[in-house]
């Protein structure tokens, strides 16, 4: 794109140049980095010396830029990089942040804003109040469109297998909206009650609370909303969706199966799953033993599946897939699972008293007869399902339950905490081992291990090598082997890989048979629950579009941001609350007593405090309620930012300044001491839009008596690098005094100020009017304040002007007039270094007397107080300047390039 | 008056969690922000941002009148649930 003009910044100086250059009917692009124009004048109070409202100066400006036929803005968008094109012109890159808000739909209505869950310092208050992660910038803003805040994704929500919004649900949680927090993981999979007990939580491996005293138990949390959810009497029906004709049908019904059932019939699609087993539920149902997931919560889970029309047929194994689609099924999932055990090959395997750790496991959660009671039980595995035998056998009665792995304790596969409870549970592990031949008379009596050197060859495979010298035979009267788990898939008549799992393309799932899709397990190999849930909600999003006859596109279902940096968001905080962890929910004991849970529910205030440890990583959580608030459906999570890239015949720099960070000056007690405040802040009092009811103390909320200012807070100060006077704070402090004895006529202010500056018409008479309304003025440079328990403030000072030696007096409140300081990212613009700032980092100007405006590179001019402090007349009256310089050198570059077409060239005339 | 005062950006978070045991304070009727702040056992600045959160979000109210300590009072917006 080719513009005559790149204004950079749209406060007034950038809005005054953008308009100007307009007028004259150049084509103009504003770049803006906040989401809507107006800087920092737009958020004061009043102006001086007329105390006209700024507010009613700026919106006009604001609405004139916006709407000018010959101006474009890009508000949320920043300039990443300017280069000369040698021609005399430049080229910038141009990052438009995503808003997550589609601003032709958007309102402003706010709704989204009075819904979201997160809450943040508002910088547009000068951080006085929240905001929320969902905001329009202020109640002026233009455009009034509403913006979601996001840093990237939250490192939990990013590390889900399944694509649950982890930080949502805990913000959910947090704003104590249980049954929002269990509709939004319903957006992914049904099963919130099976995940909330039984899920390996990686999201709570990569929690950043983690780096501090420990994460955030997000899926106890989970289990709570489920465990709430369920346990309400009358639990709202989950609407049926309107049937789209089409059907669809699942083979499977565990994690996969069942995620891939619900969301496909939520958009309307018939499906009807078929299940081999007797009862649904697949290796939630059969694997995992009672203590970790009660087949009640199960039967939640899948009740909430069949609650909207999913049929399930059990006891139907299907072995011919072309059948289903001759039975009318547009479309078939295959998610059966890894159900075969893989058997260990060793003489004596099949001796009564020896069996596999999934039937074993199935037995006793479908309620038949095991008998184990005073036996002594061998576990032959290191994973998480040897695990779970070893713990059932114990809860069986066993009289010793022992566990032989070729890995060593640090290498078992089974998950620490697992492998720790089951220790705290009397069970006793033989590491290192691996089965030589199991001995019996026709029933098992003894296992000979030999000892394992190597599990894995160099390449990492599963390769064990023994020492066959070193042997070692141990009594038992039951083996249970849990040595994995394969695919039973021959029946299929699909390709298989080389461990009988199917082939299936990884990013659409899609089979060799194009309506044949597969999922979980029986794809990956044995992975957690939550990556079949993944898997499921891949695939049901995956034969959605195929049915629509849509583009089979993996990346549309990747996250439009990256995972955020925790680093970065660790650094969003000087200080952290130390918040303790809430303890397990664990009741161990050895031996175990039965098959009740071993961990309990959180109770409501239990779930407060864990939530409340959130951090917010990614700032918005993706909890979705302002997708649900939204009456324009505006909102889209989804939204990808974009790069724009311009060419432009001149650049106006209008970045403005940044204010004096008042905590650099410590003596003064800001950000210790809460009734100090810097003059924007107060201004922010002062405003019609302002962040309190009225002019009250941060400290308490009282209406402040005595209110001091110091003046020179961070200029006029070489201590802190900051020779310049700063030439706006003694008149800002001035327009404060008049606006507070109009707002609190009983108070008293006194500023203590090394000389006043009223250089300006009427500004001294400005000055003079506010001593005469009452304002005390003491000249001499305060050495320091202190707090006293009330919250009042006591400042110490040399009276030189009155009878001498040191003061000290009191005040409620006290407001430190901070300068301005260069705003620092204005040089790094241009990449190549070539912009030249002035001795004090503000950009050069390469003659401010004779020629303001015009910085070192032909065709660059400055604009307002990036070139260095200006009261607000003088930056409109610069910004004047540097436009007239901008329009010489864009006519100029025009004749240089095309003389002819220059002179003939008509441009577009706004005439007020 | 403020010891061990925690990060800004700490205490707003808290705002979604303390909105309830605020508005269970204020079921009485209105209060300052020094007796919510003993009703909660906060300390009062962080009640400030509290209340003006909810404030801004509509959630609480001040009563116009300042009282004669030199405080405002607070209190719970009706809503519909």
């Amino acid at each position: 794109m080719k513009y005559d003009a790149l204004v950079v910044g749209s406060g007034i100086g950038g809005m005054e140049s953008a308009l100007k250059l307009g007028d004259m009917g150049y084509r103009v692009l504003v770049v803006e980095k906040e989401p809507s124009v107006g800087g920092k004048m737009i958020l004061l109070s009043k102006v001086f010396p007329t105390l006209d409202c700024a507010s009613c100066i700026s919106t006009p400006k604001m609405a004139a830029t916006i709407h000018h036929p010959n101006v474009t803005v890009l508000t949320y968008a920043e300039v990443h990089g300017i280069r000369g094109d040698g021609n005399g012109g430049y080229h910038a890159s141009i990052r438009q942040k995503p808003k997550y808000v589609d601003e032709a739909a958007c309102t402003g209505c706010r709704q989204c804003e009075m819904a979201c869950t997160v809450a943040v310092p508002d910088e547009f208050n000068a951080d006085l109040v929240s905001r929320r992660a969902a905001f329009i910038a202020f109640p002026q803003a233009v455009p009034k469109k509403a913006v979601i805040e996001r840093a990237g994704v939250s490192p939990c929500t990013g590390a889900c297998p399944a694509g649950i919004k982890a930080h949502g649900y805990v913000a959910r949680v947090r704003a104590g909206q249980y049954e929002e927090a269990f509709d939004l993981v319903l957006e992914t999979t049904p099963l919130v009650g099976s995940l909330g007990r039984a899920c390996y939580a990686p999201c709570e491996e990569q929690c950043t609370r983690g780096q501090l005293e420990g994460p955030l138990p997000i899926r106890r949390l989970k289990r709570f909303i489920a465990d709430r959810h369920y346990g309400r009497a009358g639990r709202t029906a989950i609407p049926r969706p309107q049937p789209n004709g089409k059907r669809v049908a699942v083979v499977g019904s565990g994690p996969a199966g069942l995620t891939a059932a619900w969301l496909l019939a939520r958009q309307g699609y018939g499906v009807k799953i078929f299940e081999a087993a007797a009862q649904p539920g697949g290796m939630l149902r059969l694997g995992i033993p009672a203590y970790r997931l009660p087949n009640e919560v199960v039967d939640d889970d899948i009740a909430t599946v069949t609650a909207i029309g999913v049929e399930i047929a059990v006891n139907t194994r299907v072995q011919d897939v072309a059948r289903l689609k001759a039975e009318g099924f547009d479309a078939v999932l295959l998610a059966t699972g890894t159900h075969r055990a893989v058997r260990l090959r060793v003489p004596g395997e099949d001796l009564d008293g020896v069996r596999s750790a999934l039937a074993f496991l199935a037995d006793v959660k479908l309620g038949h007869a095991v008998n184990l009671a005073g036996k002594r039980v061998l576990v032959i595995g290191g994973g998480n399902v040897a695990m779970d035998a070893a713990r059932t056998a114990r809860r069986l009665g066993a009289g010793s339950v022992e566990l032989a792995s070729l890995e060593t304790r640090e290498q078992m596969p089974a998950h620490d905490w697992e492998v720790e409870e089951a220790l705290a549970e009397g069970i006793t592990l033989r590491n290192g081992w691996g089965v030589h031949r199991l001995g019996g008379d026709g029933r098992v009596r003894s296992a000979e291990l030999k000892a394992c050197t190597a599990v894995f060859d160099a390449a990492g495979r599963f390769a064990p090598r023994y020492d066959e010298g070193k042997r070692t035979t141990l009594a038992c009267d039951a083996v249970i082997v849990a040595a994995g788990m394969s695919a039973d898939t021959e029946a299929f008549g699909l390709p298989t890989n080389g461990n009988r799992t199917l082939k299936a393309d990884a990013g659409t799932l899609q089979t060799a048979a194009p309506y044949v899709f597969a999922a979980g397990d029986v794809v990956t190999g044995p992975t957690m629950i939550t990556t079949a849930v993944g898997q499921g909600r891949r695939a049901a999003f995956m034969i959605d579009r195929f049915l629509q006859g849509l583009a089979l596109d993996p990346s549309l279902l990747e996250a439009p941001l990256p995972v955020v940096d925790q680093a970065a968001v660790l650094r969003r905080q000087r200080v952290y609350d130390r918040r303790v962890p809430l303890a397990p929910g664990h009741a161990m004991s050895a031996p175990p007593t039965g098959f009740a849970e071993t961990e309990t529910t959180m109770t409501e205030e239990e779930a407060h405090l864990a939530s409340a440890r959130c951090l917010d990583c990614g700032v918005c959580s993706e909890c979705h309620a302002c997708v649900d608030a939204c009456p324009a459906g505006a909102i889209h999570l989804d939204m990808r930012g974009r790069d724009v890239e311009v060419d432009v015949n001149a650049v106006v720099l209008a970045t403005g300044f940044t204010l004096f960070p008042a905590d650099a000056k410590p003596e003064y007690g800001y950000g210790r001491f809460r009734n100090v405040i810097t003059g924007m802040q107060m201004d922010r009092l002062l405003a019609p839009t302002r962040p309190f009811n009225a002019v009250v103390r941060p400290g308490d909320g009282k209406v402040p008596d005595r209110i001091a200012y110091v003046m020179c807070t961070g200029s006029r100060d070489a201590q802190v690098g900051n020779p310049l006077c700063s030439r706006i704070c003694c008149m800002y402090s001035i327009k404060h005094n008049q606006l507070i004895m109009g707002a609190l006529p009983l108070a008293d202010v006194t500023v203590h100020y090394m000389d006043i500056r009223a250089v300006g018409k009427g500004y001294d008479e400005f000055y003079q009017q506010a001593k005469d309304m009452g304002a005390r003025f003491i000249k001499g440079r305060v050495a320091g304040i202190t707090e006293k328990k009330d919250g009042n403030l006591v400042l110490r000072y040399e009276d030189i002007e009155g009878d001498g030696g040191i003061v000290e007096a009191e005040y409620d409140l006290v407001v430190l007039a901070v300068g301005v300081q260069p705003n620092p990212g204005v040089a790094r613009l241009f990449a190549d270094g070539s912009l030249a700032l002035d001795d004090y980092a503000w950009v050069g100007e390469a003659d401010e007397d004779l020629d303001p405006g015009r910085t070192n590179l032909p065709g660059v001019f400055v604009a307002g107080t990036a070139s260095g402090a200006k009261d607000i007349p003088d930056s409109i009256l610069h910004a004047g300047a540097a436009v007239a310089q901008a329009a010489a050198h864009i006519e100029r570059s025009r004749a240089a390039a095309a003389p002819a077409r220059a002179a003939a060239e008509p441009r577009v005339q706004v005439t007020a | 008056m403020s010891p061990a005062i925690r990060d800004t950006r700490e205490i707003i978070r808290d705002e979604q969690v303390m909105r309830a045991p605020i508005l269970e304070a204020l079921a009485a009727g209105p209060r300052t922000i020094p007796e919510i702040a003993q009703a909660l056992g906060k300390p009062t600045h962080e009640v400030v941002f509290w209340v003006m959160g909810l404030r801004k979000y509509g959630w609480v109210s001040e009563i116009k009148e300042v009282g004669d300590d030199g405080y405002f009072r607070y209190q719970a917006v009706p809503r519909q649930s």
